[in-house]
Order: structure tokens, then sequence, then C-alpha cells
């Protein structure tokens, strides 16, 4: 207990400098931030370059970033061509021209029906994002109680809204099963957090059209957003979507070559990402290497593909996960510092591996949650 | 059974493609665990699944990879076609985009493994024929013109499900018997178990000797 508070006390000198020392941050979160006070979510704003290390200029640039958010939310979520009433334009649903308005709204339909299908089943094994939000669209960028535009245009492409079934424990209502409306019967005010993080993911898409949505980064995007709307700080908490979609932009300019197929043979992508983590298993741990590489003749990419491009949002449970991003966003080297937990992955499961057969060996890798 | 140290005498490997969604993990787990997983998340790379079945009387493992649909992911899920002695083809009977798709998931399949895997074509989802944009007889049609066997399956009632994967493996088998399928051939996609038998090409080296722990 004491120690916990302690180690509340170690952030808190250095968070309320003037100036924060991000290389004291750095020390701090590798080895986990606590949970209370706010202090995880000011310190990965930090981490990520969203806030200064200046605490003064805090608010301001706050306010600024979530009204540029805000906006975007009007040009791209609120007024799409569909509300558009200018009866002047001569575009119209039928035309085919690939620069007509009308031909890139269907187009961003089908993106659209792509991410609701990825954020529907966002983290099943969590009951978090099938709650509904304090702060549902209606209410952060609305005065009055309007429904998320998404949701309506969604209902209109007649996606097969079938409710899905999920008796799924939540972490913070343990063997209480949740009763799940599908979106279109909550009313008007509610949304759920899920829906949320369809919308940021929309407006993410929209804004770098040159690699549109690809699926995983609903993965990359929950622990952020699940940190910021989990935020004891009420404002923290209000703001959680325009945060995280700013620290999702940082984030993702650091990690999008992982989601760039050009990239894949090239030295910065993936390939070369999952052949780092066996050079460095073959230095640490020779005999699993060997065992895995020459008698089972496994591949990296039949396993650390996904351990690599979501960055491990899917092997462990999310509160796991957000302990082991305190580690992976303070280390300097960030994304080599991911190839090193990767074989540290390994290591922790070689006995049962030595043991097995090419697939019995394979399922163990693959297992989800460790 | 023969008194061997595996309770099986073949292992074949099946890979399951086609477009993201259409149901390929469900199918693989309705095989597996005869239950309809409904929020089973999108695959990222590729997913196990093993069971043991039984074709005139031998005892075959099928190794099944099951591939995510994502475009984006095709160049590294296209690593895992090698070696498929079986390739389960996918769409969903509910969205035409993805009975598209078809050839070029064919062109995949066809190019990446050897040219006697099996391909056998699936129209997922066939519980929800109010919704259907695909009919039963132009998918036949497809499958017949293509030389592909063809079924309409749910993963969700388990409608066909079990065929699918046992005719595939009956197939396979068939051709292991009337020697079109050459064991010996490399990425045949077969491994023979018995120590005395003839060994296949592998499918990554099950240690042999080992007691197989996964005989589920
Ligand atoms: N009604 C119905 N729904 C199904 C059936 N099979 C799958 N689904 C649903 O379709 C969705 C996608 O299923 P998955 O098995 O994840 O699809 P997938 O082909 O593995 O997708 P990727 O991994 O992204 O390539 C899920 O929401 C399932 O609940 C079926 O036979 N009937
Ligand atoms: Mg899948």
């Amino acid at each position: 207990m004491a120690a916990a508070q302690n180690k509340v006390k170690l952030f808190e000198n250095v968070l309320n400098q003037e100036i924060i020392s991000l290389e004291e941050i750095k020390k701090l979160c590798f080895s986990g931030c606590p949970e209370e006070a706010s202090i995880r979510a000011t310190c990965w704003k930090l981490l990520l370059n969203y806030i200064p290390p200046e605490t003064a200029d805090w608010k301001s640039h706050l306010k600024k970033q979530r009204e540029s958010y805000a906006k975007f939310i009007d040009e791209l979520v609120q007024n799409s061509v569909e509300n558009d009433n200018d009866s002047s334009t001569k575009d119209h649903p039928l035309n085919t021209n690939p620069q007509s308005d009308w031909n890139q709204y269907f187009k961003d339909n089908e993106m659209l029906c792509q991410i609701d299908r990825d954020c529907r089943r966002l983290s099943p094994g969590l009951a978090f994002y099938q709650y509904e939000t304090k702060y549902p669209y209606g209410k952060i960028f609305k005065s009055n109680h309007e429904t998320n535009p998404l949701r309506k245009r969604l209902a209109g492409i007649a996606l097969s809204a079938e409710e899905i079934h999920t008796n799924k424990v939540g972490t913070f209502q343990k063997n209480k099963e949740i009763k799940k409306k599908a979106p279109e019967q909550l009313s008007d005010g509610e949304e759920y957090h899920w829906e949320v993080v369809e919308r940021i993911l929309f407006v993410y898409t929209k804004l770098n059209k040159g690699q549109g949505y690809v699926q995983g980064m609903n993965e990359v995007i929950g622990p952020l957003y699940y940190t910021f709307a989990t935020d004891p700080d009420q404002s923290g908490q209000e703001n959680a979507e325009a945060d995280t979609f700013w620290c999702f932009m940082n984030l993702m300019s650091e990690v999008r070559d992982n989601f760039i197929k050009s990239l894949d043979e090239s030295k910065v992508g993936i390939t070369h990402k999952m052949q780092q983590v066996m050079e460095v298993l073959e230095k640490i741990d020779t005999p699993l290497y060997i065992y895995l590489t020459k008698n089972l003749e496994v591949k990296p990419q039949y396993f650390c593909f996904r351990w690599i491009t979501v960055l491990l949002t899917q092997e462990f449970d999310l509160p796991n996960v957000v302990r082991i991003w305190d580690s992976l966003l303070s280390h300097e080297k960030r994304f080599d510092f991911l190839i090193y937990i990767c074989c540290a992955m390994l290591k922790l499961i070689r006995g049962d591996i030595l043991k097995k057969d090419f697939t019995a060996a394979l399922k163990t890798l693959q297992v989800r949650l460790y | 059974m023969a008194a061997g140290p595996y309770n099986y005498s073949y292992i074949f490997k099946y890979i399951i493609i086609g477009d993201m969604g259409v149901g390929k993990s469900c199918l693989l787990h309705q095989f597996t665990e005869k239950k309809f997983m409904a929020d089973c998340p999108h695959t990222i790379g590729v997913e196990f699944g093993t069971r043991i079945i039984e074709v005139a009387g031998q005892k075959i493992k099928l190794q099944i990879w099951d591939t995510a649909g994502q475009e984006r992911f095709r160049a590294v899920t296209r690593s895992y076609y090698r070696g498929a002695a079986g390739a389960l083809m996918v769409y969903d009977i509910t969205r035409r985009t993805t009975y598209n798709h078809l050839s070029s998931w064919l062109t995949d399949a066809r190019n990446l493994t050897n040219p006697n895997t099996v391909i056998f074509l699936i129209g997922n989802k066939s519980d929800l024929d109010a919704q259907r944009d695909v009919t039963y007889d132009e998918a036949k049609q497809f499958a017949e013109e293509n030389g592909l066997m063809f079924l309409e399956c749910s993963a969700k009632t388990g409608e066909n499900v079990e065929d699918a994967f046992l005719d595939t493996a009956k197939k396979i088998y068939k051709n292991i018997q009337d020697g079109s399928l050459d064991l010996n051939a490399a990425e045949s996609g077969v491994q023979h178990k018995p120590s005395n038998g003839p060994r296949g090409a592998n499918l990554g080296g099950e240690s042999s000797g080992n007691k197989d722990p996964c005989s589920c």
C-alpha cells in the first residue's frame, strides 16, 4: 500500500513540474503507471507527443486539438452528400464519374461497413466496449440529443445488423451477463463505446485516404481509447474521443509501415521485423531457435505476424496490454523493444514448445491470452 | 488402430481462404468445436485448428490453416498455401462481392499449391437465405467449370460443414489410393505416419517418436 502511494508520489513529483522531464517520465512509466489520479492517461499523452512538456500550455493546446477534431466530425461525419440539400449541384446517386461525391459516398460506405463489422467485435473478451459511454455523440458535438449520423448511415446500408449474441464476462462486472441491444435499439442520445471507436476510425480513414482502413487498426486503437475513456479525470473522460484520435494518429505514424503492403519486404516492413525476432531468439535461446526453425520448420509469420502488427493487443487481456504498453511507449527504441518482448514471450513458453510437434507447438504459439 | 506412436495414419494440410468476413474462422470453429462463435474476432495472419477424422477406416489428422481475408495481409497469407492438400475456398452467399472475388482466390490457390490440391468451394451463411445475393445454381456452375467440389454451408447451424471437410478428405484419400497423389512428391500436403510407410512431404516436421500431445 505504502509502496503504491510512494509510486504515485514519484509520478506526481515529475508531473507537477512546470516543464516535465520526458526522460524521467519515461523511466517511471517503463515499470508501469499507477491507476490513480489520471496518471496513465497523462503520461501516454506525453509519450505520444500529444501534449507538450510545458504544463502551462496544456489547456490551450488540448482545447485547440479538441476543436479541430470537432471540425473533422462536422465535415466528415455530420455533413455528407446525403445531407447536402444544395439543389444547384448536378451530382446524383447514379453518377458514375469517379470524381462524383456520390461515387465517393458509396465507396466510403463499403469502408464504413468493414469498420463496423470489426468494431462490433472489438475485444470480445472484455465487456467494456459493449457498455454505453457517458459521452455520446449528441452530448459532445451537439447540444441537442442527436444520434451519431454514422449509425443512421449504416442502418441505411441495411447491413445485416443481426443481433450479435455474446455472453462474455466483463472485467468490470464479473459474472454478470450484459444485456445487449443492437445499436439501432438504443435511444437517440445513447451509444456504445465501440461506436465511438468506429467514428474515430472512420474519420482517421477519411483523412488518410492513401492508406485506407486496414483490419488491425481497430485493435491498435483499443488500448488508447480504453485508457482515456476510463480516465479518473472527468474532463479527460469527456474528451476521450478527440484525444484518442490524435494519439492514434501519432502512434500510427510510427507503426503504419506494418499496415502498408508495399513495404512488407523492405527494411521497415513487417517481414524484416519478424526476421529480427528470430535473430534475437537465436542469440538468447539457441536450442529453442533451432528446434523451431530446423526441427519444426516453423516460420515467424506463422505466429508473430499478429503479435507485431497489432502491438500485442490480441495476446493478453486489455488491462495487461495496457501495462505492457506502459513499457512499450516509454522505451527509447519503442518498436525494437517490441521485438524483445516477443522473444520474452517465446522464452516463457519454451518448455511447452520443446515438447511438442509442429501442430501442437503452433497451437501453443497462437493461443490468445497467455 | 496401428500400434505406432500415433493414433492416426495420415496428416492432411488444409487451408481456408476467401474474403474477409465470409465466415472462414467460424467454419473452422464449427468443424473443430461443433459450436458457432458469433463474435469471433477477425483473423490477423493465420490461425490453426486440428481434428482427427476417419476415412475408409483410416484415421486422418486434419491440420487446418485458417487465413486472414484482408487484402492487406495477402502477401503474408500466401506463405501459408505451400503444401496444402486441400483448400476450402469460401464466399458469403449474402454478399455478391465475396463471390466476384473467387477467381482471384482461385488463381492464388492454383498458383501456390500443387496440381493435385483438392479445392472445395463453400457458399457460407446458407441460414441467411432471405438475404441471398448469389444463387445456388450459378455457384454450382462456376464450380463445375473450374473443377471444384461445391456445397452451401452454414457455420451457424452447422449445415453441411462436416460434409465439406470430410468430402475434401475423401477426395484426397482417393487420390492417394489411385496413385494420382504422390506422397513422396514435394509439398503433397500429406504425411503418412506408420514408421514403415512412405513419408510424404514435410508438413513442418512433426518430430517423430513423440507422442502427439494434441490427439484431440
Ligand atoms: N448468419 C451467419 N453468420 C455467420 C456465419 N458464419 C459466420 N458468420 C458471421 O460472419 C462474421 C464473420 O465471420 P468470421 O468467421 O470471423 O469471418 P472470416 O472469414 O474468418 O473473416 P476474416 O478473418 O476477417 O478473414 C461473424 O460476425 C460471424 O458471426 C453463418 O454461417 N451464418
Ligand atoms: Mg477469420
